[in-house]
């Protein structure tokens, strides 16, 4: 029988490998820790998630489901192997790159390895096999329709359109692989866990197991004592700074440590730092604290309720704040209104659940503290550290990693106050990787939310009224909730022209997670309410329910709720038209379908309009780009802006190209590092493409204008980047710009030009008046659905996505963010929902999986908003606000039955049949009676 | 998750010998143990492995199907004749997990595998099941996939098998070897009840091993399926589930083997139904019929009343699809 302790030996990736990691060890961290190979990638660690196929002996397994031991003298093969291993794996990984298949890329590595694996065995597999191949991977970027068509691509199915190096300024609407493409796709790509330095104590954070506690500590030093390979314990005691950060500064209030009291589940009271083997063996219960559990607040009406006690003082009722947009008569619009339609519309918490959970790495460097994490607001957590670790910021460095999907929730601070102190205080680099319990448990999700909403329109169909009264679940702590409170009452009128409007919001703190942004910051809940009542109201009318609409929609010149008038770039109809061809061919087939149908299926279709502000509320939000030409020709951008699987990475450099008139390809990048890169901002409110590509648009533009000015030239001259050099021609004479001659500045750049830009806007009034955006993105679904009645069960069909995006920079990632969106808009829909204490990983959470996902139509409109890089608008949130309230229009279109609380699950659609059909029984026999 | 020792044993005598000393587990394709001891939920002192004992033949027999315990749950489903004449298991199995779990998991696991309740899986809460004597925190708490057939006052966690519903429908034998040598047990009778002792869930001695699972060939198993329902479209446990055999001649059923999933504390077979049908035309009124008879008994809570109508008309829904319409 094998020893523990001798070294145990497997073919890997063509060689015989010998490690000495124990048998137990799983094959997962084995692959990462022991042989460096961190290509395989750990998003849940128990076999829900698959990011961590490999092939053994060459099936797709869970890596991080097999004990090394069991793979003594068999052959193991990881993405770094892959394409040696497998005869598909480089067409693969191409037509990954050209589908744009890999957005993030962290479930890339594992979905690239279950497809060579089908492929090798079968040359030109049927889609039905490809998504049962890749049924057990899941991907939380892409809506898994471009993974699917990649893998049919190279098994002889159809291919797609891509551009490659397109000329100078030929760049803006190109179909380009994304720049940092490469690396995602073979496994080299740098996360949060992935690059450690080997002298890195872990940290483990002890935390409240109740969703309220008072807690005190016993003898912390004997606990350090008695535990060897344990350095020290931290708690609140030891912070130099303040203990509190938060993402908008005059709410702050999230402790990095809680004291006295934990206010929710899974807040952190200690940390634990020490040897990652004696931190993993740690039980918690041995660590010196004691519990007293307090009665919690859980619903909101709790926490409302006039007795309930406090969670912060100043904030009475437990509420966080309140917005308000309001506008015109209400008690005249209803008077003028034909029908009126009211509803109570209930969602519940959202978790992101991007495969990377939250990790990183904190360095001392003297008198600085370096943080290398992933995270989507690199100067916000710079800000935040330094003044928990009470240092000026500029003491503070952040080195973004590539960010393995972040949606909203890599926006606040996570691991980083941990690592940092424990660096700061040991003077050893300090790693945390969340756990995928502790990511889920502890980190924001998307808000619950009650709405009530009374809407009324006149005979003709147009909108008289609108009435919008929503509470937000915000949780313990503020986070992104005042910006759910303020954003909702602005849009929750949809991209419509309502004369008379009132929209009141409170976010609600009660003792459970905090609730943060989630793609689109509570305006998916609204349009979840406020679509289905319109659909309600067009069939009162007996008006069709996409003219309606258009009757109603917002158009140039047309004041918004909040008084705001564009005189161009409003897209929403444009979209809307945009759907009609399929919405007229769609509702033919299911009528023929559901007029054949004897059984218990019903199809349906349901559509639903949407638009979004680009950029923060009312408020500073700038970007700025710096962009230098060395003397060898080559164009560095400093591109700041964090690419979380979005595309930045590569839509920022397209348009600085295009601004500069220079090819894509000589330019480098310098990639977001506070040290190095000015500040882009966060990456959040579909704002990187717009405002952070603006500043790229100037960046270049400014640099084209040095360039001139250097070659004594006018504006109407033209450059040619090329041969290592700059010529400039005017009027028909060229000089080549003596770029060796010119004396670079200290970071070697002979030219360069740096442009800030952020968005007009203007404050809002106490009634929200104002000008909260420079842009609005517009953008409208049709689904198609298919319900059975007797099991509740609803399959989507086919999706049609129509979005308004001033102007396609990169139509492929664009396509790949409204899939993507669409994807997280069905799981909203029907299916997800967290319980906070329950089911905190990728199992009892659900998030789609390729069977749930159809296809996606994408319609890209471009009606450019002047301001815009281009024309071009954010297309992040958009792409996901409109799905869920389509589907459910769709499953009353199918059905009759109205679901007012999202997901419509089984469960909840089935109920919602059932009361029908005692209404229906009840009907009959009254009017038998 | 806590050290312990992997050890391998040198033939099936050596693997009990081992496997029968107090805090030990067998592993075999370990997708659901793994897990199990990350999450402290169990903490052997010592693991024994069964890979290489020799146990993963599939036998196609006349008399009917014999599957190693170690079988991998993708071989069994992918196999031809198991296709041909035993399509409920593979149904079973290709609607179990993922391609990645199941090219892993094997057969004996897969029977052996604990509940997905919540509770149980979480150390931080009460379960009688885990830690016995500290009560379930399911009854009072969020309950809505938990059982609605064998729960007791200790608990109402569902088992989460698909095979083992299709295979107790086709009334599978578990050969088993143990320190007090060999014997077989009806897959029926292998897992008791929660009744005073959930954290009891076998009839398995200490150290006793599964080798293999019989499958008696009968008129009825290649007219069977499995459907289940479930929350997402795969990669997902039941919410309600039915294995359907039916042996029908000239439009009469002969013999009919019905179990269900996603809502007993076991693999729950339905013998009312089954007795409804044996005699009854091959018509739309006896599935519903059979349908009805699922939930006979039925104890739901709060959360779970859904299973009940949801459960009838899976039943009657794969009653039709094995069945058809006369």
């Amino acid at each position: 029988m094998p020893d523990s302790a001798a070294r145990l030996g497997f073919m890997l990736n063509g060689q015989m490998v010998e490690v000495g990691s124990a048998p137990i060890a799983r094959l997962s961290a084995v692959l990462r820790d022991e042989l460096g190979l961190t290509g395989t990638k750990v998003g849940c660690d128990a076999g829900d998630c698959g990011a961590c196929t490999v092939l053994l002996d060459g099936e797709p397994v869970c890596s991080c489901l097999i004990a090394v031991g069991q793979v003594r003298g068999r052959t193991v093969t990881s993405i770094e192997g892959l394409p040696d291993a497998s005869p598909s794996a480089a067409s693969l990984q191409a037509a990954f790159l050209k589908h744009g298949a890999a957005q993030c890329g962290i479930c890339t590595p594992g979905m690239l390895s279950a497809a060579a694996a089908l492929l090798d065995r079968q040359a030109a597999p049927s889609e039905a096999r490809v998504m049962d191949a890749i049924g057990g991977v899941l991907c939380r970027c892409t809506g898994y329709r471009k993974i699917v068509d990649a893998i049919l691509d190279v098994g002889g199915g159809p291919s797609c359109a891509v551009d490659a190096s397109p000329l100078a300024g030929r760049a803006v609407g190109a179909r380009i692989e994304r720049l940092d493409g490469r690396r995602k796709v073979d496994g080299s790509e740098i996360f949060g866990a992935d690059a450690v330095p080997g002298d890195a104590l872990s940290v483990r954070a002890i935390r409240s197991p109740h969703h309220r506690a008072r807690f005190h500590f016993g003898d912390i030093d004997g606990f350090v004592r008695r535990h060897p390979g344990i350095a020290r314990v931290f708690t609140a005691d030891d912070i130099p700074g303040d203990n509190c950060f938060g993402v908008i500064g005059p709410f702050a209030d999230q402790p990095v440590f809680a004291v006295g009291e934990a206010r929710f589940r899974g807040e952190a009271v200690a940390l634990v730092a020490g040897d990652a083997a004696v931190l993993a063996a740690l039980d918690p219960a041995d660590f010196p604290v004691t519990w007293e559990e307090l009665p919690p607040l859980i619903e909101m009406d709790d926490a409302l309720a006039e007795t309930a006690p406090r969670l912060h003082d100043g904030r009475p009722g437990n509420i966080l704040t309140r917005g308000r947009v309001a506008r015109g008569d209400l008690d005249v619009g209803f008077a003028a209104a034909a029908v009126v339609v009211e509803g109570l519309f209930e969602t519940g918490f959202v978790e992101h659940a991007y495969i990377e959970p939250e990790a990183g790495f904190a360095r001392r460097v003297g008198d600085r503290i370096e943080i290398q994490a992933c995270t989507q607001a690199p100067y916000m957590d710079r800000d935040d550290i330094a003044r928990i670790l009470g240092l000026p910021a500029l003491a503070v460095r952040i080195i973004p990693t590539a960010v393995g999907g972040g949606f909203g929730s890599k926006l606040d601070l996570s691991i980083q106050p941990f690592i940092a102190l424990a660096a700061w205080h040991l003077g050893r680099p300090a790693r945390m990787v969340y756990s995928r319990t502790e990511s889920i448990m502890t980190t924001t999700k998307r808000h619950p939310a009650r709405m009530r909403v009374r809407i009324g329109a006149d005979q003709d169909g147009r909108l008289t009224a609108m009435d919008f009264a929503g509470d937000f679940n915000t949780g313990a702590y503020a986070s992104w909730g005042p910006t759910v409170a303020n954003r909702v009452p602005v849009h929750a009128s949809g991209p419509y022209f309502i004369p008379a409007y009132r929209a009141t919001t409170r976010a609600v703190h009660t003792n459970l997670v905090p609730a943060g942004a989630f793609r689109g910051f509570g305006v998916p809940q609204a349009a979840i309410a406020q679509e289905q009542l319109f659909d309600e109201l067009a069939d009162r009318l007996g008006i069709d329910r996409l003219d309606f609409r258009l009757r109603n929609v917002l158009t140039v010149g047309v004041p918004t709720v909040t008084g705001q008038v564009f005189d161009a770039g409003v897209g929403i109809r444009a979209c809307l038209e945009a759907l009609r061809p399929r919405r007229d061919a769609a509702r033919a087939e299911v009528r023929a379908f559901n007029a054949a149908q004897t059984g218990s299926l019903r199809r349906g279709i349901g559509f639903a309009g949407m638009w979004y502000g680009c950029g923060n509320t009312s408020l500073p939000n700038p970007s700025t780009m710096r962009v230098g030409l060395r003397a060898d020709g080559r164009i560095i951008l400093h591109q700041g802006a964090v690419d979380i699987g979005q595309g930045s990475n590569t839509v920022i450099p397209q348009i600085c190209a295009d601004a500069l008139g220079a090819p894509l390809d000589l330019f480098d990048f310098v990639s977001g590092d506070t040290d190095l890169t000015p500040d882009c901002g966060k990456t959040s409110a579909s704002r990187q493409t717009f405002v952070s590509g603006k500043a790229a648009y100037l960046a270049g533009q400014a640099l084209r204008r040095a360039i001139l000015r250097e070659a004594n030239a006018g504006e109407d001259a033209t450059l040619t980047f090329a041969d290592g050099g700059v010529t400039v021609e005017e009027r028909g004479h060229r000089r080549a710009l003596p770029l060796k001659e010119l004396t670079p500045d200290a970071r070697g750049y002979v030219l360069a030009a740096e442009a800030t830009f952020d968005p007009p806007t203007s404050p809002l009034d106490e009634n929200g008046q104002g000008e909260p955006y420079a842009v609005f993105g517009y953008g409208a679904h049709l689904a198609e659905i298919e319900v059975d009645l007797a099991l509740g069960t609803v399959k989507v069909l086919k999706l049609t996505a129509a979005h308004d995006v001033g102007r396609a920079i990169n139509p492929t990632l664009l396509e790949g963010q409204i899939e993507g969106g669409a994807a997280q808009g069905l799981g909203l829909a029907l299916m997800e929902e967290f319980f906070p204490g329950r089911g905190e990983n990728l199992h009892d959470y659900l998030i789609p999986t390729v069977g749930d996902m159809p296809p996606v139509t994408s319609i890209l409109i471009e009606d450019a908003a002047p301001i815009g890089p281009f024309g071009a608008k954010g297309i992040g949130e958009q792409a996901l606000i409109p799905t869920a309230p389509a589907i459910l229009n769709a499953i009353y279109d199918a059905t009759g039955a109205r679901i007012r609380r999202a997901p419509a699950t089984p469960d909840r659609v089935r109920a919602a049949i059932r009361a029908l059909e005692i209404r229906e029984v009840k009907t009959r026999d009254d009017t038998h009676a | 998750m806590q050290p312990f020792a992997l050890e391998q044993g040198r033939d099936i005598a050596d693997t009990i010998r081992r496997g029968r000393m107090p805090g030990t587990d067998y592993i075999a394709g370990g997708t659901d143990l793994v897990q199990l001891l990350k999450d402290d939920v169990r903490r052997p002192r010592r693991l024994v492995d069964l890979e290489g004992l020799d146990l993963d033949q599939i036998t196609v027999t006349p008399q009917g199907l014999r599957l190693g315990a170690m079988t991998r749950m993708s071989e069994v489903a992918d196999h031809p004749a198991v296709i041909r004449d035993y399509p409920v298991i593979s149904q079973a199995l290709l609607a179990s997990a993922a391609p990645q779990i199941r090219n892993l998991g094997t057969i004996g696991g897969n029977l052996l595998q604990r509940t997905r309740c919540t509770y149980f899986r979480d150390t931080a809460s009460p379960c009688n099941k885990r830690s016995p004597g500290t009560g379930c925190a399911a009854i009072e708490g969020v309950h809505r996939t938990h059982a609605i057939f064998g729960g007791s006052r200790q608990c109402i966690a569902t088992h989460a098998s698909d095979l083992a519903v299709a295979l107790v429908a086709l009334d599978a034998v578990v050969h088993l070897s143990g320190p007090n040598g060999a014997r077989d047990v009806r897959l029926t009778e292998l897992h008791l009840m929660p009744n005073d002792h959930p954290d009891i869930e076998t009839v398995l001695h200490p150290g006793e091993l599964i080798l293999a699972v019989s499958v008696p060939a009968g008129a009825w198993t290649r007219r069977s399926s499995y459907l289940k329902v479930r929350d997402r479209a795969s990669f997902e446990f039941a919410l309600t589930s039915a294995a359907v055999a039916l042996d029908i001649q000239d439009g009469k059923i002969r013999a009919a083997r019905v179990a269900a999933g996603g809502v007993g504390t076991k693999p729950w077979r339905l013998p009312a139904v089954e007795q409804a049908l044996v005699g009854a035309p091959a018509t739309t009124a006896t599935w519903q019929r059979g349908g009805r008879l699922a939930t006979a008994g039925a104890m739901p809570l709060r959360d779970n009343r859904f299973k009940v109508r949801l459960l009838r008309a899976t039943v009657t829904r794969a009653l039709e699809q094995v069945g058809g319409e006369a």
